[in-house]
């Protein structure tokens, strides 16, 4: 399996690495902040956009309860345009169906436009295994196939790195240092390397924000134009999207477009909205020569079928990767992306990675969380995530992924805390053993299990002692 | 085909659908959609030139093109860009219309002069006053790169192509799309060092639009 998972002691590592990273707090905090008061003008600018969301929670709602239906519309629609329309059950099949595509055309250059869909199949890896050289080109996701790191947040994913690393990387690529380091001269440096690889690209791989049942259109939106490059100069346009992606018609897909750039980056449209349908026609002047689409499965038909035990998570399918949860989780916004160890960080990653990828390999994700709704209360579709994460806690206990020693202690703790006289009695035991590893007013136990925080000192008097104390009268 | 049969064959074992909302209404209504698509473009870092008719347009372009030092052209050859004669007008200036400069259209020719081009110039098929968006479209004469390679992209568009928003744009929609559809807002952008805004990562640096009245 190509997702190692994420264990407790995993995402408490790399969360402590982060907390205690003072650059890289500021950098997430920088990063959040910015987004999140940019959501918040552009929903303030937007006098429908309440009741908009509303509209999209129904639209997502009825469209993945009837997926089968506008998915063989979508295909029979793309077909009917020239498109050639490939299934995929699962990552390695998918990251198989680019890769021979890119074999069979002879191609030994692909520019890719970000895509988490990608990510989540790994295709660079099997392009690459494949002698298949494979550029990013979306500026962020560059620098990150620069420093050979993952993403660290769906819209960002290099929010991460300073001005300083990301001088560093280019000059490395470059193997000479850059005369000018400003963001516009890197932002130029880039543009001026990258537009040879889009020139030279045999194929133009991307992800899919939407299918369009009705007319069998392809959605892409990016602010940079590279969506459109990958779309127009190679002879060859191959799209990843995950089969949940579907609007039924042009009103659905105004609905989610109205709502997307919004919720991501606070824009009320991203720059470009590219509209593929098909390939190039006789009297078309340019254009992709085949246009290919793979629709993704990898876990999601099963969250849809309700005849299956997942079917209480179908709702997950209604998220329409924006990254606002990202911005406003307590949790992401100190443990910072890489904690979750998966392509979907944040809220969302923290559901969809166990249902995608396994439950026992990301046990930690669903407890990544404090259960406070901010994430429910900025998303486009209103996903109830805070309801997934404790349905995902349940799973785990019933399908006995804790430790024997969480479970033996689980049930203390229930026994404990459902009688009052044993927890009055525990409460004073506890005061008492904390005192042999006290000194000068600082409790030091020898384990702790918050790796880095001060545990209080439990008080001379508990609130139940002072309660009785009380005069009454 | 096996794969198709599986992932299809899994979601049949789905309950009744949900019904299916009808269609949003746009409770937009603006006064003046020019002004209001000129304002919204204006603050995303679009430029509006606003004129009285194509003509004074093509002036208003002139003027553009002697500002901005261009010396390679691009045009698409639509309507009613077709009806000026841009060689003619502007001799100064080397020019490539698109499906009459190159026979044969196949990219050679129109690639590699849109790669050296100052300007692409277009028409569009409808703009959106919300967001400042403007619609262009492939077809015969059209050319996505002409809209895309060169650093600087003007736009010539009727007023009466504007409409308020997404919702009354796709009402209006009832034909076949074409091959590729783009709303343009702005010129590209990204904010992926440091959140900073940087223009022109890799689309045009400059994204102009001359609007005339009839």
């Amino acid at each position: 399996m190509i997702h190692t998972g994420c264990t407790v002691t995993q995402f408490r590592q790399e969360a402590t690495q982060t907390i205690g990273n003072a650059s890289l707090q500021k950098a997430l905090r920088g990063a959040t902040a910015h987004f999140v008061d940019g959501r918040q003008a552009a929903f303030d600018a937007f006098p429908d956009g309440e009741a908009i969301r509303d509209h999209l929670k129904e639209i997502r709602g009825a469209t993945i309860s009837n997926l089968a239906f506008y998915l063989e519309q979508f295909e029979q629609n793309a077909q009917a345009a020239g498109t050639i329309v490939h299934w995929a059950r699962n990552a390695e099949e998918a990251a198989a169906i680019v890769t021979s595509i890119a074999r069979e055309n002879g191609v030994m250059l692909a520019a890719k436009s970000k895509s988490m869909a990608t990510e989540e199949i790994k295709l660079n890896h099997a392009l690459e295994a494949a002698d298949v050289r494979v550029v990013e080109t979306d500026l962020g996701e560059w620098i990150i196939q620069l420093a050979g790191e993952s993403p660290y947040h769906i819209i960002g994913p290099a929010i991460h790195k300073t001005k300083e690393q990301i001088v560093d990387l280019f000059e490395e690529y470059r193997g000479r240092p850059l005369a000018d380091t400003s963001i516009a001269a890197l932002t130029a440096e880039a543009r001026h390397i990258l537009r040879q690889q889009f020139l030279e690209a045999g194929i133009g791989i991307s992800g899919g924000n939407m299918g369009v049942a009705e007319t069998g259109s392809l959605v892409l939106v990016t602010n940079e134009g590279n969506g459109r490059m990958v779309t127009t100069l190679p002879r060859i346009h191959v799209a990843v999207m995950g089969i949940e992606k579907i609007a039924p018609d042009w009103d659905a897909a105004a609905a989610w477009l109205s709502l997307l750039a919004r919720s991501a980056t606070g824009q009320p449209m991203s720059i470009y909205t590219t509209v593929v349908t098909g390939p190039r026609r006789p009297e078309d002047a340019d254009g992709p020569e085949e246009v290919h689409i793979v629709l993704l499965d990898n876990g999601r038909a099963s969250l849809a079928d309700t005849s299956s035990r997942k079917a209480d998570y179908a709702e997950i399918l209604q998220c329409i990767r924006c990254g606002a949860c990202l911005n406003v989780c307590p949790v992401y916004g100190e443990s910072g992306g890489h904690a979750y160890n998966s392509p979907y960080s944040g809220p969302i990653g923290a559901v969809i990675s166990p249902l995608l990828f396994g439950l026992e390999k990301y046990a930690a994700l669903p407890h990544a969380s404090t259960l406070c709704g901010a994430c429910v209360d900025v998303c486009p579709a209103r996903i109830d995530l805070p309801r997934m994460l404790l349905a995902l806690r349940a799973d785990e206990v019933e399908q006995g992924i804790p430790s024997p020693f969480e479970q033996f202690a689980e049930r203390a703790g229930t026994a404990v805390m459902g009688n009052a006289h044993l927890f009055n009695l525990a409460g004073k035991m506890a005061g008492w053993g904390q005192k042999m590893f006290t000194k000068n007013g600082t409790f030091t136990p020898p384990i702790n299990p918050t790796l880095d925080r001060n545990l209080p000192i439990r008080p001379q008097k508990s609130f139940r002692d002072l309660w009785n104390d009380l005069d009454t009268d | 085909m096996e794969a198709r049969k599986d992932i299809l064959g899994r979601l049949q074992q789905q309950a009744a659908p949900l019904p299916m909302p009808s269609a949003w209404v746009s409770g937009r209504q603006f006064e003046d959609l020019a002004a209001e698509f000129e304002r919204a473009l204006t603050a995303v870092d679009g430029e509006v030139i606003r004129v009285n008719s194509f003509d004074d347009g093509m002036t208003a372009l002139g003027d553009l093109l002697a500002e901005l030092g261009v010396e390679k052209g691009v045009v698409n050859g639509e309507r009613p860009l077709l009806t000026a004669n841009f060689s003619h007008q502007f001799p100064q200036i080397e020019w490539h219309i698109v499906g009459l400069s190159d026979g044969n259209l196949r990219d050679g020719n129109l690639r590699d002069f849109c790669a050296v081009a100052d300007v692409g110039i277009s028409g569009a098929a409808a703009a959106l006053a919300e967001t400042g968006s403007v619609l262009i479209e492939s077809g015969a004469g059209k050319s996505r790169m002409a809209t895309l390679l060169p650093p600087i992209h003007i736009v010539l568009l009727p007023a009466a192509r504007i409409t308020a928003d997404l919702f009354t744009w796709a009402a209006a929609q009832n034909a076949p799309p074409p091959t590729n559809m783009t709303f343009v807002s702005g010129p590209s952008k990204t904010a992926d060092i440091e959140q900073t805004l940087a223009i022109g990562v890799h689309g045009p640096k400059r994204f102009i639009v001359i609007v005339y009245d009839q």
